[in-house]
């Protein structure tokens, strides 16, 4: 007796990917990013593609090899690609490209303030408002994430041995001071309220920074590499990828220093992959290896409700939209599910 | 599934004008319908013709554990991260060094990056060498002896412009660092492609056909930190416990100078063959099967690195077989 396979998962489907959109298409999904209510994605084969509520979303070629990275600058996507070209892609898919490098990879973009920033190689590539030529910040390696503080004066800059961290001054000059810590670290992100630097290193562990007095320390005991990682709302809990679990880190009061994460388990034992907080709620979306997503509150017994099966596919992207009301998922393979969160009758 | 294949690495190395960019241009070319992608670096001196070729850094990372020579490339975690994430899949993946690169950060790249070791495995590494200047280039440069040291593969180029007699001289000199590498006599670096493609030479079963020829070790070489190998056998079985002590003792102390080991262990009361190799102090072992019936069991124990008549190494695994 054969069993029929594709019964068996429609019949396993979760009600929010009965409800919602899925896409199975097989190209490797890199990255998303909110603006208001709608999320772009990147993928493997240099397309984005742009979801709003009630429309259909087609591929708009960006770049001619892979979308390295995607953020967003006030209303405008901003990508950087294997092509060496930095964009900027309007919600309405209009293309244009800020600057080209060629053969060099655009690895990171970001945005704050009317503040532009890509990066390439061992350089910054620093668009202040109204300028047409960057800035060029310079530094000993290659870089390994870039973030803009939540006002856009202090820009974070990680790389081999630490991360440089370069302050606007009131003449707009961008002076640079350095955080050390042994080793290669990757995406570094500022806590909301920019008491806090976090960078995720070539080693499976986490270093933080507290600004105000530079004292730092290391999250340990991951199993993989730690490559996604955010802060709650109110900046309670850094929540983090790279283990079995989802591991959120106390960031309240004296910080992490000292004190147990909480550990949010998923049946199955495997790798948490990607990390993403509902907006306004003490509560994160998980993304597993095998492609399956939970919805959990932060707390020690925790409720958890599955979003998603399993595709076998590691998920590698999370966004919900800024009114929390829908969400859409990616995995390595290309499936998307693209879905409301909340049932017709709790809207 | 299709998608979890390994995509093979091959490592390109030699000294600058021994003939890399030829053989990367020969590849290139003849593998139609393949899709490679070659990460170069940027002092490459000829252009390549391929629609992926990408610039790399040749940065050299220290691993923050503790150990001194857990070096690691950090851009190619992040070229081959990104390359992973294509839509189209890669056949293959060449990485072409500089004349001056130790090849040693890039191999164990391959064992301590998990992303890497996941997605990419590391095929071969091919060094090419010019029959003309090696013996000079070895004497002048420590680069040129671990390049030999580490290859899996010696294409001996431009040997048409040296007399037979130089060119067993310089056999000879690439035996003594190295007497594993297959030697590949070139002009114009013409060989056969599947000579050097996906030949899986770091999969633990290819340590399976390693035949020392169990050269008497000779001290002659004229300055101690020159490279040397050194082969141990033993019909007597080992025990596992002596072994695991001496060798982890072994590798974190002397590690930075053992460059390659290779072996097939017969520990006492076990079926399987215990087959492990390693670069400097990253090892990567496991018990590949039972011995072959009517065979003899035996252990062998490959060393290639520097200082090696120092360890006292013929001591030490003598001191490991069974009571």
């Amino acid at each position: 007796m054969k069993a029929d396979l594709n019964k068996f998962t429609e019949l396993n489907k979760t009600k929010f990917e009965n409800r919602g959109k899925e896409l199975r298409l097989g190209i490797p999904v890199i990255n998303s990013v909110v603006i208001g209510n709608s999320i772009a994605v990147g993928f493997g084969d240099g397309t984005i593609r742009i979801f709003k509520a009630g429309q259909s979303s087609e591929p708009i070629k960006a770049h001619n090899g892979i979308v390295l990275c995607i953020s967003k600058d006030g209303d405008d996507i901003i990508t950087g690609g294997d092509d060496g070209r930095f964009l900027r892609i309007s919600l309405n898919g209009e293309i244009s490209e800020i600057a080209n490098f060629g053969s060099r990879w655009v690895d990171h973009v970001t945005a704050n303030n009317g503040s532009l920033v890509c990066t390439s190689g061992n350089n910054v590539y620093l668009w202040m408002a109204g300028r047409k030529e960057p800035k060029i910040l310079e530094h000993e390696s290659t870089i390994g994430g870039v973030a803009f503080d939540s006002k856009g004066r202090r820009l974070a800059v990680s790389r081999y041995g630490g991360v440089t961290l370069w302050k606007k001054d009131y003449s707009n000059k961008w002076k640079s001071s350095n955080l050390l810590w042994k080793g290669s670290h990757n995406k570094v992100i500022f806590s909301p309220d920019d008491r806090y630097l976090v960078t995720s290193m070539q080693e499976n562990q986490l270093h933080f920074w507290r600004l105000k007095d530079k004292t730092d320390s290391t999250m340990s005991g991951y199993g993989a590499k730690v490559k996604s990682f955010a802060f709650v709302h109110d900046t309670k809990f850094l929540v983090t990828s790279g283990s079995n679990d989802a591991v959120c880190w106390p960031f309240d009061g004296i910080g992490p220093e000292g004190r147990q994460p909480i550990c949010l388990p998923f049946v199955g034992n495997k790798l948490v992959t990607f990390v993403e907080p509902f907006p306004n709620e003490n509560a994160i979306f998980t993304g597993l290896s095998d492609g399956s997503v939970f919805l959990s509150e932060i707390e020690k017994s925790s409720n958890t409700i599955i979003i998603r099966s399993f595709t076998e596919s590691e998920v590698t992207t999370i966004s919900v939209t800024e009114d929390g009301s829908s969400i859409l998922i990616g995995d390595m393979a290309g499936n998307i599910l693209w879905t409301s969160i909340w049932d017709e009758e709790n809207k | 599934m299709e998608s979890n294949k390994q995509v093979p690495v091959t490592v390109l190395t030699g000294f600058l004008g021994a003939g890399k960019t030829t053989l990367l241009n020969r590849i290139l070319t003849e593998q139609h319908g393949k899709k490679y992608a070659v990460i170069v670096n940027e002092f490459g001196e000829q252009g390549i013709d391929n629609d992926l070729v990408v610039d790399a850094d040749e940065e050299v990372f220290e691993m923050n554990n503790g150990c001194i020579c857990c070096t690691v490339r950090g851009d190619l975690i992040r070229i081959l991260s990104g390359l992973m994430k294509r839509a189209d899949k890669l056949d293959a993946i060449i990485v072409e060094t500089t004349g001056l690169a130790d090849p040693a950060p890039v191999a164990q790249t391959f064992f301590v990056d998990q992303d890497v070791a996941d997605r990419t495995k590391l095929d071969a590494i091919v060094t090419v060498a010019d029959a003309v200047h090696l013996s000079s280039q070895l004497t002048d440069h420590h680069e040129a002896e671990e390049q030999i040291a580490f290859a899996d593969v010696v294409l001996l180029n431009k040997i048409d412009l040296v007399k037979e007699s130089g060119l067993e001289t310089v056999k000879e000199r690439i035996r003594k660092i190295n007497p594993f590498a297959k030697i590949i006599n070139t002009t114009k670096c013409g060989v056969s492609l599947n000579e050097i493609l996906n030949l899986d030479a770091f999969s633990l079963k290819r340590v399976l056909e390693v035949e020392p020829d169990f050269l008497e070790s000779d001290h002659d070489h004229e300055h101690d930190d020159d490279v040397t190998s050194l082969s141990f056998v033993s019909d007597t079985p080992l025990d596992m416990e002596k072994f695991q002590d001496w060798f982890s003792k072994l590798l974190q102390t002397k590690g930075q100078d053992i460059l390659r080991t290779k072996g097939i262990l017969d520990f006492t009361g076990e079926s399987d063959r215990y087959v492990f190799q390693g670069v400097h102090m990253l090892m990567d072992a496991s018990p590949m099967g039972k011995w072959p019936e009517g065979k003899v069991r035996s252990s062998r124990l490959v060393f290639i690195g520097r200082n090696l008549e120092n360890m006292n190494l013929k001591e030490g695994f003598e001191n490991c077989k069974s009571a």
